[in-house]
């Protein structure tokens, strides 16, 4: 079997340094694409699969070779990337993760403003659900339970800076429920919880859960979301319910290094336009029931800005210990 | 009966020739990385998913299923050589196999470990078949307080493990609990022991530790000896390099044992080969007549966790195919590629996609069986890295161990820590401090605290939710049996002691 | 008579346990050990960090007051704990290198120091088995496999 390696051409980069300015970019050597998670987790299969794509639509001159730079809870990637100034051949995929880890970790070097912002690619919208024979029918079930039964109720989720303990910190503030949160690893083990009776209820992704709520284990309450996915017109979104609480985006995109020229960016903005545009992405992202967020640099810039402060706010008010 | 119907359905499309190739392909892929310490089949799986997408998905399940049992193969043939341990569940394997090979029986180690793998996987993929559906149901009523009764007992386990002094074995456990809450605290996001760096915050990877204690620890205790490199004796013939009918005859037990805990072990989503290697072993040598004999190198210390970690994988594969939870970051990885195809594991599977659960179960017999096939008449051929003359063999290890860790993360601080741990475990061997305790620290301690606050937290401080539930209540007195186990020896000593003497 | 020796080795591991032990605790101080949400993150730190401290102690106590008497007459090695000491510095040279000459180079000087310095082989041959490991390693590990290992200044 014939494994594709990435080889390091160390004499291109002084080569590429050359380009005049005025010229169009086009990338001339493999693209380094660099991931916070090892092979196997989201931003890694992401990546692999938009490679793969670009390969097979011939999208661009050259390949994309993935990265993996696990570790420091993401962090490592983010200094990676922060420090390979001017590279106009290594790109990233960013989550959330990049923009919040910076505000609570005193350890970080850098935050999301060392990089260059290019397109925002994904949201991701989620889903709160109960286990089939649960009593509740709606969210405000849920919610006047919580409030009748303070602590009582419990929900499982990620760790406690992830979107779904944000959403319940947002949903408790909002109404005065009170319900205990239960971090658990990994998705496998959350689902497992709710579908046990361990816990009441959960956050959970629309491809995770789909085939259990479609083999009726599990039912939807709620979406998170901006607006009905497809696959569940008739659950309303959690404003639609009620509640008035903004909608946190969970988000993936690409950065790159600081230093990079503008029509360097412009190149990478206009690759993954046309990515987005293929019936391949498309399909993807009806399987993996992500919302299209295509957003360029500038819009991007701005983004990244309104997350940060409203994460900010929202992490202080749970307590968590925010350093920048 | 369905189950019967449709496994002849599944070989059907297992034995096509098509995908008896990537089925081969696979398990040799597998057992080839397997050997090398650090890359995981999760890793593997990873790399190779791109290649897969061109190829129709049922052979692509079946080829990436191939690699999982394969790196689960060759992960033990290091560690019996050269105490390497190729993936965390072969740790358990050194502990004796590597001495059967400092013995001489090196070869018969290899071909144990084939045989048990072969009969416990085989067990595993039979369990996986009939019993899947009721066992997912069962593995959804275990919760946190279950897992921490589960790990409590693991930890038990440390006094089986402790060897002549209890209070260093108890002493090595407590440092590998402390390696493990390294880094970023699930639960309030506070960074523990990190020491202000970055690198520590997701904490140090148990390859690291296990490599350097293990493998480097037993080079530099080799190097004190100058010049009497002592090859490892290989015996001459093929019939001294297998496993002798009496050495077979000793590991009735342990097929069972492994092939039935690994496989319930499995069952349950996050508990994890290592934890079914450790529990089989010490299961083993509870209650086998000679239970000091363990460590030196016994048959049975041998086939009880290798069995175990086989049969493991048939185990994770029932949550992961009738719930669609996966219960592993390798089973995770083939979640991922499922979705990526188009498939769904999930409670429908099994009737909506039938001829890739049971063409799925079939190649997995087909995988068990090639697997036995390619490594017994490969044994003699690995056997002969025993004759590589040491100041030769040293470095290579070093080389390998290096490039075992650097793969993992690409990162020189790892490569640091591996030193570090290098040194640890010489430091251990001097000072006569036991390193499997350490290990079995490291790999529990993370999920005991997580399970232990868990349960707090559903219970709002309660703690006798620990005691209320039969499971856990059943799993955390067998613990303290165990722990009381070595006092209840020493008062049947005292008393068989005391008979004696009144004549 | 027999003499009265204890186990330093004992002794001195057991004390730097306990240091460590001490450490712990006063790191788990600063974070909560309950919270209104169940067992903070200095729960179980505290009480392995209690339990090391007392088992050392205990550790050191026992190698003193009760001690063994073979342990004393057999004399330590020095020697060859130099000898492991220096394999191991030769070790962790080279993982200081892996970024400054590569890792195929700092390998093959590894092997160079084990066969020459540790085992005395003759200069030829152990530059050969040094080459040829490396080239061994380039075969399998990076042409074979794909893996990217560190290079050095010269590429490779």
């Amino acid at each position: 079997m014939k494994f594709r390696s990435s080889l390091v051409i160390a004499a291109c980069a002084a080569a590429l340094a050359a380009a005049p300015a005025w010229a169009q970019f086009k990338p001339t050597k493999t693209v380094e694409f660099i991931v916070h998670t090892g092979p196997g987790g989201g931003a890694d299969v992401l990546a692999r699969f938009m490679s793969q794509v670009i390969e097979k639509e011939n999208l661009a001159p050259v390949r994309f070779q993935v990265n993996n730079k696990s570790g420091g809870g993401g962090l490592t990637a983010m200094a990676y990337v922060a420090e390979k100034k001017g590279d106009t051949h290594a790109i990233a995929v960013f989550t959330g993760n990049w923009l919040t880890n910076p505000l609570t970790r005193a350890e970080a070097k850098y935050t999301i403003k060392d990089m260059s912002p290019v397109v925002r690619l994904v949201l991701e919208p989620a889903l709160i659900a109960v286990k089939a024979d649960a009593p509740y029918k709606t969210l405000k079930d849920f919610i006047d339970e919580a409030k009748a039964k303070p602590k009582s109720l419990k929900q499982s989720g990620g760790s406690v800076t992830s979107r779904d303990n944000v959403v319940r910190q947002l949903l408790m503030k909002a109404t005065g429920a009170d319900w205990a949160y239960i971090s658990f690893p990994g998705g496998g083990e959350r689902i497992a919880a709710l579908l046990g009776g361990h816990v009441n209820m959960m956050i959970v992704e629309p491809q995770e859960a789909g085939e259990h709520i479609k083999g009726g284990n599990m039912r939807v309450i709620a979406q998170v979301s901006d607006k009905r996915l497809p696959g569940f017109p008739n659950v309303p979104t959690v404003q639609e319910a009620g509640f008035n609480i903004p909608n946190v985006e969970q988000v993936r995109g690409i950065v790159m290094p600081p230093g990079v020229a503008p029509d360097v960016v412009a190149y990478y903005e206009d690759l993954f336009l046309r990515l987005t545009k293929t019936t391949t992405w498309k399909k993807y992202l009806d399987e993996q029931q992500f919302q299209d967020g295509y957003m360029k640099s500038a819009e991007l810039t701005k983004f990244f800005d309104s997350y940060t402060d409203q994460m900010r706010g929202i992490l202080k008010e749970a307590g968590a210990k925010v350093v920048r | 009966m369905e189950a019967l119907l449709g496994l002849a359905q599944g070989f059907a499309v297992a034995l096509q020739p098509m995908n008896l190739f990537w089925c081969f392909v696979g398990v040799f892929l597998g057992t080839v990385i397997g050997v090398l310490p650090g890359l995981g089949p999760a890793a593997t799986i990873a790399m190779l998913l791109p290649l897969t997408y061109s190829m129709p998905p049922t052979s692509a399940v079946i080829m990436l299923a191939g690699i999982y049992y394969g790196a689960k193969y060759g992960g033990s043939t290091t560690a019996i050589l050269l105490n390497v341990p190729g993936e965390s569940a072969s740790v358990v394997t050194c502990l004796d196999g590597y001495q059967m090979a400092r013995k001489g029986r090196g070869g018969a180690a290899l071909g144990i470990a084939a045989i048990s793998s072969f009969v416990a996987g085989t067990v595993g993929v039979v369990g996986l078949m009939l019993l899947a559906p009721p066992l997912a149901k069962f593995a959804l009523t275990f919760s946190s307080p279950e897992y921490f009764a589960l790990m409590s007992l693991g930890l038990a386990m440390v006094v089986l493990l402790a060897g002549a002094s209890m209070i260093k074995a108890l002493l090595a456990m407590l440092v590998g609990l402390w390696i493990a809450s390294m880094g970023i605290d699930l639960f309030s996001d506070a960074s523990r022991f990190t020491f202000g760096t970055t690198h520590l915050l997701d904490g140090i990877d148990f390859v690291i530790v296990a490599i350097g204690v293990f493998a480097l620890g037993e080079v530099l205790g080799n190097m004190e000896k100058r010049g009497q490199g002592t090859l490892l004796p290989v015996p001459k013939g093929l019939r001294n390099l297998l496993p002798t009918m009496a050495e077979l005859k000793a590991c009735r037990f342990a097929f069972v044992n492994g092939s039935v805990i690994g496989f319930i072990i499995g069952v349950l989503p996050g508990a994890g080969s290592t934890i079914a290697s450790f529990i089989s072993y010490g299961v083993e040598k509870a209650v086998s007549r000679h239970p000091e004999k363990f460590g030196t190198g016994v048959p049975e210390g041998v086939a009880a966790p290798e069995g175990a970690n086989n049969s493991e994988t048939g185990g994770s594969l029932v949550p992961l195919l009738t719930l669609g939870i996966p219960g592993s970051g390798t089973t995770a990885i083939l979640l991922a590629a499922f979705i990526l195809w188009g498939l769904r594991p999930g409670p429908l599977m099994i009737q909506d996609n039938p001829e890739l659960f049971w063409g799925l179960v079939a190649s997995m017999y087909v995988g068990n069986v090639m697997l036995l096939v390619l490594n017994l008449p490969l044994i003699p051929l690995f056997a002969q890295i025993l004759k590589i003359r040491d100041y030769l063999l040293y470095p290579i290890i070093f080389g390998i161990s290096l490039i075992g860790v650097y793969t993992v993360s690409g990162s020189l601080f790892d490569c640091a820590m591996l030193a570090v741990f290098g040194l640890l475990g010489y430091l251990m061997r001097r000072l006569d401090y036991p390193s499997a305790p350490l290990i079995l620290g490291l790999v529990l301690g993370d999920s005991m605290e997580r399970a232990l606050r868990q349960s707090l937290m559903m219970s709002s401080g309660d703690l006798s939710i620990l005691v209320s539930r039969p499971i856990s209540a059943t799993m955390l007195i067998l613990a303290v049996v165990l722990l009381f186990l070595p006092l209840f020896r020493k008062a049947n000593t005292w008393r068989i002691k005391a008979l004696e003497e009144n004549g | 008579m027999t003499q009265s020796t204890y186990n330093k080795g004992d002794v001195i591991s057991g004390a730097v346990l306990a240091a460590l032990g001490v450490y712990i605790i006063t790191e788990a101080r600063n974070w909560s050990f309950t919270s209104s949400e169940g067992p903070g993150p200095a729960f179980f730190p505290i009480w392995y960090g209690v339990a090391m401290v007392v088992l050392s102690l205990l550790l050191v106590a026992g190698s003193v007051l009760r001690p063994s008497v073979n342990k004393g007459t057999a004399p330590t090695n020095w020697q060859g704990i130099g000898r492991a000491l220096t394999v191991w510095a030769a070790f962790a040279a080279s993982v200081a290198l892996l970024n400054v000459i590569g890792f195929l180079m700092s390998f093959a000087l590894l092997t160079l120091f084990i066969m020459v310095v540790m085992y005395g082989r003759p200069l030829k041959q152990s530059v050969i088995a040094a080459v040829g490991n490396a080239v061994g390693f380039y075969l399998v590990f990076v042409l074979a496999l794909g893996l990217s290992l560190p290079v050095g200044p010269l590429g490779f």
